[in-house]
This record gives structure tokens, sequence and C-alpha cells, in this order.
């Protein structure tokens, strides 16, 4: 049982994790660095403790100051959030020496989960499917050819040392294969001088679906369906919705069974997520674990009735999971849209500067999280999102009419927002017949 | 602030478990609550004395005891020391179990001393014996500062000196690194006798003819500066460390001022020509490792029955006399022309730069330091102009204070103790004219040079690469052989200053300079210099090559002949080549 638990992130997430503390009668201590004294999440805690200069490196960085903090507060838990220092496996292992719980996975796995190369191995290993592709590079054309054949078209070649689409070809059919891999080794040649290459299996438009997941200590795992987070702008998602048009029961079955998989091959502890890219064959490919709460996770909280940050505190707390895969019904679409302070008209810049009127939207199905009020300032130095926007319906187009509408009612003046261009992407034909991939806004909205 | 206080928080507890669950729980936990309670563990942090930050100490320890965030140094006791700095598996202790003897009855002493040993599983202030580095074996000694300031009484001294007289019998290096706080009080003048010990046992050492390399490093102070620590061949020290005679607060205490920044750190040591470089943690083991290496290198030149070696120069001759002499006076002087460190980079395979006159200052108009031609262990000495006004502000413009000419003697002394043969770059508009220089001699720094280069029994050859201006030249030109670039220069003065003395008008330069005759040419048939280097047209950075690649040639061949002589012909040789002048 936690009597009291530090919370070591601020904005939003501090603000919801205080939540959760309170909901289950914890105490919940607020972490904050000099430029957040009047941040919602040091006013909202029950005590609130400084740990720093305004960077983030002094403050929510500083791993130190975070611990000595949780000593002196007499904490005996940790919640990261996310970002910071959720998914530092050296912060974790001192929390651990520390006798201090970290309401997450151990270091050990984090460490794991977090170099790339080994988790694809790990994967692999445990016959979860990853991006088919060669791991030693490749001179001539037919040791080429004969990769490609096996690993299936359409392909992606390139160069080892390849940049800027410079020696990169993507291969559609057989019989292509030997002139584009020359076309694009000459290339090579020519630009980075060096004749090895590497072959991939080409993901034609992706969806990136990701698989929230439960874990307990005593090995119960359990899934609570997918998200499809396709809309992104340069690797940042944008909007989130749970569950993916994409998805049928037959599917969904099967990479929850992986996700489950996954989770259960490196022994996973506490709430995580596993991104997959998903073909429009629906082939599925492991690409990253999460060891952390996820930005989107309210969605899925609509969706499934659970509550994942009190359900986090309670699996650290040693508790059994009190529901099992069957328990686990989707009701309903959600979809999250993050709303943030930048300017689209020049180049999506961070712009920091005071909340001079706002008003946010209720209604039924509708929850905005955020830890911005009237004439707050947002500070510069940290990360620009003011308002997660979250609705619920019964489908997902009444979820859509709701978010057009919801947004619609979305009043911040002061600073630059992404509302109007957010706004446009709801109204997108393609996006309403749900007809959407990672390359939506490169293809629809920039040039 | 607009909601302070304002918030209903959290007052209740849980009431999610019943009652007597609750009890029950908490009695189990209270029988385990004095070691469950969040807490942090004793050396989970240390904190930096230079920033001021904790440290989690595996990074410190991960990065060899150097703050991560300031890059501040930790003193790191003997063992760790010797862990870092030598080949695993490689260490041998010597000398431990020496009787501590109490010579003045110091009270209490014996006790204390027996309380360290078993505090700091240390046998005595020092941990000598032999070990390799980088494959190379070396007797190696480091001190710790846990045992009395790492204070030098009779065991410490006893040690040392056995370290170095074992060292000498087989012939290898002695690599010393010295942290103390100076003399051990409790021993008195016993203590005193330590420092003449091992500077004994050293002086016989070198006169083997073999290496000391002493590593300075955070606090050496007292009677271990004033001798073992300030006798190296090569001294090096750690970035920052005190390093000084008197500790900083006797000084204040005495003199009644307080001390510059920085003042008795290794930086200021090295400014002030005392050490020969500093060395990051990071970067010891190779620089040691390169320095044995170069020191115990058997590579002697490969002998030809050549008996007379032809150098032709017949050929440039055509080339040089098109262009005139006060053409050539401005070429000498171009800032496109190489500069010595230009040469030395491009002939050598490798070179390490070695600072300071061990008196004063490092002086930045000449740059000195051993190099390997082809595989040969030679030193280099050359005068070094800048190529921008900052550098040469640092450069002062080629013309060294006395200090340079001391370094330069000091390195030549260094070449003849290990054979090495030694190779100057002339490039000077003379010696520095300045109150300072003179000062400081500028007269006996010159005339010492050409005193003991008189007499140094290895081969010297001096290059002219630009100008060679006057007695600040010949400091450098006592050779066995003098050559000169193509379009270089060497004279008595500049012509300026010759018009001035004899017409009283420097405007005549250009006059003066067709009469002085000193042209490569002009020089050769004076019988001053023996070879001319065509320079391809202009020496400038792109015939940098060209002209480096024809003196490693011609300098191959000097080799072959003057490694073939004596110590005694060399000497021979060289007076009848200035006594027929």
């Amino acid at each position: 049982m936690f009597k009291k638990i530090l919370v070591a992130n601020r904005g939003e997430i501090a603000v919801r994790i205080i939540r959760a503390c309170r909901e289950l009668g914890i105490k919940s201590v607020a972490v904050y660095s000099e430029a957040d004294k009047e941040a919602l999440h040091t006013q909202l805690a029950d005590e609130s403790i400084c740990i720093g200069a305004s960077a983030s490196s002094d403050s929510y960085l500083n791993m130190e100051r975070i611990l000595s903090a949780t000593i002196a507060v007499k904490a005996d838990a940790i919640h990261p959030g996310f970002g910071f220092l959720s998914e530092n496996a050296k912060f974790v292992e001192m929390c651990e020496k520390c006798n201090i719980k970290f309401i997450g996975p151990s270091s050990s796995i984090i460490h794991k989960m977090g170099n790339k190369a080994e988790a694809r191995k790990t994967m692999m290993k445990a016959s979860i499917p990853v991006v088919p592709g060669t791991k030693e590079p490749v001179v001539t054309a037919e040791e080429g050819k004969k990769l490609a054949d096996k690993i299936g078209y359409p392909v992606i070649i390139k160069a080892s040392l390849g940049g800027g689409g410079k020696g990169m070809r993507i291969v559609e059919r057989e019989e292509e294969f030997t002139s584009q891999f020359e076309t694009a080794q000459m290339e090579s040649i020519g630009s980075f001088g060096d004749n090895t290459m590497y072959i991939e299996k080409y993901i034609v438009n992706p969806r990136h679906i990701e698989f929230q997941i439960l874990a307990d200590q005593y090995g119960n795992v359990v899934h609570l369906g997918e998200r499809d987070c396709s809309i992104q702008r340069r690797h940042q998602k944008l909007i989130e919705e749970s569950p993916s048009v994409a998805m049928d029961e037959n599917l969904r079955k099967k990479m929850g069974d992986m996700a489950i998989l996954a989770a259960k091959t490196v022994g996973y502890e506490n709430a995580g997520t596993i991104e997959f890219l998903l073909d429009k064959d629906k082939n599925f490919y492991f690409m990253e674990m999460n060891t952390r709460i996820q930005v989107e996770h309210p969605i899925t909280e609509f969706v499934t009735g659970i509550d994942l940050v009190k359900t986090q505190i309670e699996i650290a707390e040693g508790k059994e999971l009190p529901f099992t895969q069957n328990d686990i019904t989707i009701t309903g679409h959600a979809i999250e849209c993050r709303i943030n302070a930048e300017d689209p008209a020049c180049h999506f810049m961070p712009c920091p500067g005071t909340i001079e009127s706002l008003h946010i939207p209720g209604g039924n199905g509708v929850r905005v999280d955020t830890a911005v009020y009237q004439n707050y300032k947002i500070p510069p130095f940290y990360d620009s999102m003011l308002l997660k926007v979250v609705v619920h319906d019964k489908d997902r187009i009444s979820a859509i009419q709701k978010m057009i509408s919801v947004l619609g009612e979305v009043i911040i003046g002061g600073t630059k927002t992404n509302l109007n261009f957010q706004y446009e992407i709801f109204n997108h034909e393609k996006f309403k017949k749900g007809d959407i991939n990672t390359h939506f806004i490169q293809d629809y909205f920039e040039q | 602030m607009v909601f302070r206080d304002m918030f209903k928080k959290t007052t209740y507890i849980r009431v999610d478990i019943g009652k007597e669950e609750a009890e029950k729980t908490n009695q189990i936990n209270r029988g385990q609550n004095v070691e469950k309670e969040p807490s942090i563990p004793e050396g989970m942090w240390t904190k930096c004395n230079v920033c001021g930050e904790m440290i989690y100490t595996e990074d410190l320890i991960e990065n060899a005891y150097v703050c991560p965030k300031c890059s501040g140094y930790f003193r790191i006791n003997a063992k760790t020391r010797i862990s870092m700095i030598t080949d695993d598996n490689s260490f041998e202790e010597w000398d431990q179990g020496i009787h501590l003897e109490n010579p003045l009855d110091f009270p209490g002493y014996e006790e204390k001393v027996l309380h360290l040993k078993r505090h700091t599983n240390l046998d005595e202030a020092v941990i000598t014996g032999k070990a390799l580095i980088q494959g190379e074996p070396v007797v190696i000694g480091v001190m710790d500062t846990r045992f009395l300031m790492a204070s030098m009484g009779e065991v410490v001294g006893e040690k040392i000196t056995r370290a170095v007289e074992r060292a000498t019998n087989e012939k290898i290096p002695v690599i010393l690194f010295t942290c103390s706080g100076g003399a051990r009080m409790q021993e008195g003048i016993v203590s005193l006798m330590q420092m003449a010990k091992i500077s004994a046992a050293l002086k016989r050492h070198s006169e083997e003819g073999l290496l000391y390399i002493s590593v300075l490093t955070d606090p050496t102070t007292g009677g271990v500066t004033a001798s073992f620590a300030m006798l190296g061949d090569v001294i090096l020290a750690e970035p920052g460390a005190l390093v000084g005679f008197a500790g900083p607060r006797v000084i204040e205490q005495t003199i009644g001022q307080r001390l510059p920044e920085g003042f008795q750190r290794s930086e200021f040591l090295l400014k002030h020509g005392l050490i020969d470089n500093i060395v990051k943690r990071e970067d010891m083991v190779a620089t040691l490792g390169r320095l044995i290496r170069f020191h115990q290198s058997k590579e002697k030149m490969e002998l030809e029955n050549e008996t007379k070696t032809e150098y032709n120069d017949l050929e440039y001759r055509k080339v040089i006399n098109q262009k005139g002499v006060w053409e050539k006076v401005q070429m000498a002087r171009s800032i496109e022309r190489p500069t010595s460190l230009d040469f030395i980079n491009t002939i050598f395979d490798y070179f390490y730069e070695l600072h300071g006159d061990r008196v004063f200052r490092d002086d930045g108009a000449i740059v000195g330091g051993v190099a390997s031609y082809r595989g040969i262990p030679v030193t280099v000495i050359g005068q070094q102009k800048g190529k921008s006004t900052k550098e040469n502000m640092k450069r002062n413009f080629g013309m060294p204070y006395p200090e340079g000419y001391r370094k330069a003697l000091r390195l030549m002394k260094q070449a003849e103790k290990f054979k090495r043969p030694i190779i100057c770059f002339v490039d000077t508009p003379g010696a520095f004219c300045g109150i300072e220089a003179e000062e400081r001699g500028q007269g006996e720094a010159i005339a010492k040079n050409l005193f003991e280069m008189a007499g140094i029994t290895v081969p010297i050859l001096s290059i002219v690469i630009g100008e060679g201006g006057s007695g600040g030249a010949l400091a450098l030109a006592v050779a066995d052989e003098v050559w000169m670039l193509e379009n270089a220069t060497y004279s008595i003065l500049s012509p300026e200053g010759f018009a001035s003395i004899l017409w009283k008008d420097s405007k005549r330069s250009e006059e003066a300079a067709e009469l002085m005759k000193i042209t490569a040419e002009d020089l050769k048939d004076l019988g001053i210099i023996e070879t001319i280097i065509s320079e391809n047209g202009v020496a400038n950075m792109n015939s940098l090559d060209l002209i480096a690649e024809e003196i490693s040639e011609q300098f191959e061949k000097f080799l072959q002949v003057y490694t073939k002589k004596s110590g005694e012909e060399l000497v021979k040789d060289r007076y009848n080549r200035f006594r027929r002048y």
C-alpha cells in the first residue's frame, strides 16, 4: 500500500496522476522547476517541492534531486509519467537501490527494450514478426535478389551509408530487381563511395497500430485493444483513435496475442505499449515497445472503462489484475486530438506565451486533459502540448462529429495553436472514411 | 498563483481494505519496516568538489573518476590507479612489510600507522612494483593520499629507492605517480634524507641512459616536489592538479597576499615551463605507452656501405638564379611559408611535443619534442612562427626569449642522454629584443647554446627553412651540417638593420640585401652551408609535401653518414667545421 507518491513529471500528465492518487486516497507530491512555480500540478498536489532551475536537465531530468526529494518527503513510490525519466533504466536502477518503488517495469526490462536492436532480436526469437530484412550488407545483385525473393515484394533497397533518398529504390516486382539494385548501387558508389546495400521489406502506406497491455507481477497479462496512431506529422502523433477501422475481431485477437506474447517474453510488469506497423494486406510487424504510460492512454480508458493510471499504481503495489482477457470489452469509439501551442504557418514552431482567454468544452463523452488555465504563462522550456481533447461515442462517425463540435467550442487566446489544422483534418473526406496511413499528413496537408 | 490553497487536498486514508486485513498488513510491514524504508544507500552518490554537483558513483567509476558534469578530477587511490594504468594482471608488488622504525620515538605514531594500514588496506603511502604498460615492462610507484597524506617517511623513501635500484639493474624505465603532502613530520630529519636518497638513486638510473617519467597528480607538494617529482626525463601532470613546493596557504600567510586563481595548478606549471605536458586521465595509458615504446626503440639505421654521399644542387641553380635577392627576402618572410610544425608533422610519423625550460616559462617561439623518423627516434626542435595575428601573439612572430633557447638546450641534452640525433628547423627574424629578454639573459642563453652544442655527442642537423636571423638562428645551428631551403636567407642581421648601421638609412635595405650574401646559393659558395633544398617553385602549403619529401630523403642520407660516427668524432668534426671560418 502506498501512502504517498511522488509525481516526477509536469503538465497534464502530472495532473492526471495526482488525480488518480487522490481518487485512491494516496497523498501526492509534485516536483516542480522554478519555471513551474505556478503550474497547475504544483498547486494541485498535496505537497510540492522545488527541484531546480527551469531547464529540464536541472530539474525534471535531475535524478539525484528527484530521489532526494522523494526521501525528504518520505514518499514510497515515484510515478514517472511519460517523457523525462520514464524510460531511463539508470534512474529506475537508482530507485531500486533506494528502495523506492518505481511505478513501471524494472530497470532490466527498460534497458532491454530501450535497445532497439536487442528488442528486435528478442522478438524474433519469440517468433513475433518484425519487418523482414537483411542484417548483413549485400554487395551483388544476385545475392540481393535471392534475399528479396525470400522477403517478398515490394522491397526497399537502401545504401548502407545512404541518406536523402540517394541509393534508395523501391522494387515492386521480381523482374525489376536486378536493374534497380544496380542503379541504386551505382548511385551509392557515386555519392558515398560505398557499394554495400541493405534490403528490407517495403511496407506500403502502413498504419501505426499499438496495443495497450497491462501485466502484474504474477505473470497475468491482458491487452486492452489497439490504438490507431497513423495521423502523424514527422513522427509526432496528432490524432489517435480506438478501435482502428483496419481491425476486425480476428486480427485484434492475433495482434493482441502477439502483444501479450511480447510482454510475457520479457517478463513485463505494469502498463506498456507494443507498437506495430500494419500493411494494407493486414500483415503486421513489431516496431518497438514503450515501457510507460502513453500520451494517448485516455482513448483506451474510454473504450474499456479501465483507469490505466490507477491500475498502474495498483500493479506497483503488488496487487493482482482484477480482470482477465475475457472481461475486456471494447465499447464504442474514442478519439484523441492533441492541441499544441505551435504555429502551423511557421513550420509548427512552438509558441510560448500567456493564455489570455480560454474556453474548455465539456459535455457527454467529452474529456479534456490539460494543465493550462486562464492567464497561465506557457514556459518555453518544455513541450508545447496544451490540451488533449478526447471524445467517446457509439461509433467512429459519431465520435468524429462530436470532435468537430467540441473543437469548434475550444477557445485559446494569446498564443498560436494547431487547433484549426486539427479541425481541417477531422473535416477531411479521407479521414472521415478512415482511409488513413502514416503518410496522411504528408500526402494531403504538406506540399 | 491563481489557485493556491483553493483546491481540497487528500486528507483521508484509503478505505479499500478491511480493517482486520489492514492491521495484518501493518504487522507484517512493521517487521520489515526498517529495511524497507526508502533511503539512499551510502556511497550511491559522490559529491564533486569542483562543481559541487552530486554524481552517481557508478557513472564516476565508469568515467575514470572524472566528473561527468564538469570534467573535474577526483583523487584516486593507488590500487585503482595501478589497475587503470597497467595491463591486466601484470602488476607484481614489491617490498611490502618494511619495518617502521619511528626514528624520533614520536608518541602514538606507530599506532596511527597500524590503524591506517588496517583502515586503508595499504602497506604504506606508496605501492611499488613491476608491471606492463601496453606490453612494455616498467617499474611503477603510485602514492596514496589516504595514508598520512602520502607523506614521505623512511618506508616510502626506501620502497621508492629499492624500486629505482631494481629498475637500474633490470634496465627498465621508472614511472612514478606522485601525490603527497611532502615530508613526514613524525620522522623529522630522517624524512628529509629520503629526498636525497631517492634523488641519488634516480641519478644512477639516469646515468645508465634509462627513462624516468614522473606523473604529477593532485596534490604534489613539499619534499616530493623538491625531489623525485621534478626529476623526470619527461614530467607529465593531470589537469588541474595542485603542484608546488610550499602549499598555497603557507604562501598566503607568508606574503600576506591572496594568490591568483589557478596558481600552482598544472596549467600554471605548464605555462611556467616546469612540466612537459598535461595529460587527461583517459589519454594517460596511451601517452605513457607511446613514450615508453619510443624510448625502448632499438631501431637503428640500416647502414649501407656508402662512405660518401652526393648532394646535388646544380640542377636547382638555374631556377634559383631567376629570383632577385630582395624577392627572396620577402619569400623567406612570407606568411604563406610552411612553418617548423608543418615540416615536423609532414616528415615524421610520430611527434610528441615537450614543453618548458624547467626554469621560468614555456616559450611559444620554439617548439620541440621527440619524433620518430621511419621508426628511428630523434629529437626535433624548431623556431615557430604563427600564421595569424592570434597565433603570432603566442609564437611571438618566431622570435625566441631566452627560455626558448634554454628549452632547446634541455631537449638537446635529453637527446644526448638517449643517443638520439637532433634536427633543428631554423626560422626566426632573430632572438627577441625586449626588456624581459635582457633581464633573463638573452645573450647568455644564446652563448650557452653555442658552447654546449659544440660538445653534444649525437649528430645535429640544422635546416634554415625561412629566415635565419643572426645569433637567434645560430643558437640552433651549431650543427654537423646546415642546409637551406632555396629561398631561405641566413644573415648577420636583417638588411634593414644592416643598412641602418652602415648607412644610417634603413630604406636602403634592398641595396644592402644585394651586398650581404644571404641567399642559399651565396652561402653555399661561402661554405657556410652544405646543401640547398629545392622549393619546387615557391615554398607554401601546396609544395610542402614535395619539399618535405626531399628533406626526408636527404635526412636519411645524413643519418647514414653521421650515425656511424662516434661521439668524439662528431664533436671533433663539428669543432673543425666552425674552426675553419
